[in-house]
């Protein structure tokens, strides 16, 4: 196994979540084996591998979305803001707003576009009108969905198109500002013209926030991600920057799956 | 780095045919050089007629091979080692392109050539000879895939460069002896030239070979006689 090695010299930036010796388990089914690795702070980071692999389970695990089902569970050390997330004691609607998650299928809730962001924010935060307002367009902005939505912030976000919906999605996970965003698949049910506007948003969002995405799309975690990690079968089969993965990646498994060679 | 076949078929077969066309540009590159050093040496000239006549075929080669590294490139989105074959196959027709090219220049100057015994071409020949031998172990690397093979051919153009410093020496005084050896030694001068601009591509062709192979580039900077190479 590969994965980045920094020997903590003063230029390099402490991790945002660090994973150590994660094991993770269905049931009896152990779905991740002894991952270890590192989310570089305000980078992007990809998570590839073939279904099964275990890529979405460690994004389950960021933010402890395993936790709303019964019969499964973590252990190792999941670090975060120098605490085990995985541990006793968390406050976990804490952890869920520091460490924000989209899903695949855009899930805007059957409310007005404004209540959308609104909700996350009232939960956490007490603003005022006019501070919830400024909150509101500022990640509408953000996300680039202000100039398409501005007139209608009443309406129900359920009448925005599939990319606008996503890009709702994003804004509402970023407005209670989280350190991390997780990202799962999140453009595999939109047209080129919405992905690209999503990745591009990746773009800007990564000068601020942590991200990490898993797809299957292996052209878009070329283009969106600074490092890749490729799972397989539970296991973190390597983890480099992503023009070394994609380019000449160190292990056999790596380059048979990025290279389309998997029977 | 081991590699097992595509899930698709199809792409499998359409880098398996790049491959090919190289192998027939390398066959016949390597053909032109033989028959172009023969024309020279051994004042053949039949081989110097057919050096030339081989040109039509590899530059339709070499149209054929970017044409297809294009379309993969377009509607594969290759990664990892296909991305770098691919890659690497637009530079090598490419040099393979010129070697050629050398190759019928020296040949027609062959023609031209009026030797009258009084001028040594052991010398030519034997750079002929090291330059050919080079640009078939290149040529055999690249089919084989051979890392070891591309850094035996990176590290030996060394010796065709002494060969073709010494070359230079000996043609400068034989032009001195007798300025009617100028003429003569004007067009061996060009032949040693370009010989050593056939090995220039051959050692590129072996660079993109070990990239291909390997995901590492060679040093810029071969070594002079050393034996200091990336070890794996």
């Amino acid at each position: 196994m590969t994965t980045q090695t920094d020997n903590g010299q003063a230029v390099t930036e402490k991790p945002a979540i660090s994973v150590k010796s994660l094991d993770f388990y269905y049931g009896e089914h152990k779905a991740l084996r002894n991952i270890s690795m590192d989310f570089a702070r305000r980078k992007v980071t990809g998570m590839i591998g073939p279904s099964g692999c275990g890529k979405s389970t460690l994004l389950r695990v960021l933010n402890r979305m395993y936790d709303l089902y019964p019969g499964q569970r973590a252990t190792g050390e999941v670090v975060f803001d120098g605490r085990n997330i995985i541990g006793q004691g968390i406050d976990l609607n804490r952890l869920r707003a520091r460490v924000g998650m989209v899903f695949q299928k855009p899930t805007p809730f059957p409310m007005s576009i404004y209540d959308n962001i609104a909700f996350g924010v009232k939960l956490h935060e007490k603003l005022s009108r006019s501070e919830m307002d400024g909150r509101v367009e500022d990640v509408l902005r953000r996300v680039a969905l202000w100039a398409e939505v501005k007139d209608r912030l009443k309406a129900s976000a359920t009448a925005l198109s599939g990319g606008q919906q996503q890009r709702l999605c994003i804004a509402r996970t970023i407005a209670t500002r989280p350190e991390v965003v997780l990202l799962d698949e999140p453009t595999s049910a939109l047209d080129p013209v919405s992905t690209a506007r999503i990745e591009e948003l990746l773009d800007e969002l990564k000068k601020e926030f942590t991200i990490a995405i898993v797809t299957h799309n292996m052209q878009q975690a070329a283009r969106c991600a600074d490092q890749v990690a490729f799972f397989y079968l539970g296991e973190l089969v390597e983890m480099d920057s992503t023009d070394r993965m994609f380019t000449a990646p160190r292990e056999t498994r790596t380059q048979d799956y990025i290279t389309g060679r998997f029977g | 780095m081991t590699e097992s076949t595509h899930t698709v078929k199809s792409y499998e077969q359409e880098l398996e045919h790049l491959g090919s066309l190289m192998a027939r540009m390398g066959g016949l590159v390597e053909r032109q050089t033989a028959q172009a050093v023969k024309a020279v040496v051994e004042g053949d000239e039949e081989a110097a007629l057919e050096a030339p006549e081989l040109d039509p075929e590899v530059d339709e080669l070499e149209r054929e091979a970017e044409a297809l590294a294009i379309r993969i490139l377009a509607l594969r989105s290759p990664m990892a080692v296909d991305l770098r074959t691919i890659v690497a196959a637009l530079k090598i027709t490419g040099d393979l392109e010129r070697i050629g090219d050398y190759a019928s220049s020296i040949a027609r100057r062959a023609m031209k050539l009026e030797t009258e015994g009084n001028i040594s071409l052991v010398g030519l020949r034997n750079m002929g000879h090291l330059v050919q031998n080079n640009l078939r172990r290149a040529i055999d690397a690249l089919t084989t895939k051979d890392r070891d093979g591309a850094v035996a051919v990176w590290q030996s153009d060394t010796a065709v460069d002494e060969l073709y410093t010494a070359m230079f020496r000996e043609l400068m005084t034989y032009m001195m002896e007798d300025p009617r050896n100028i003429g003569t030694c004007i067009h061996l001068l060009f032949v040693a030239k370009n010989l050593e601009r056939i090995g220039d591509h051959t050692t590129n062709i072996a660079e993109r070979v070990y990239y291909a192979v390997t995901g590492e580039m060679l040093p810029a900077v071969r070594p002079r006689g050393g034996r200091s190479y990336p070890a794996s």
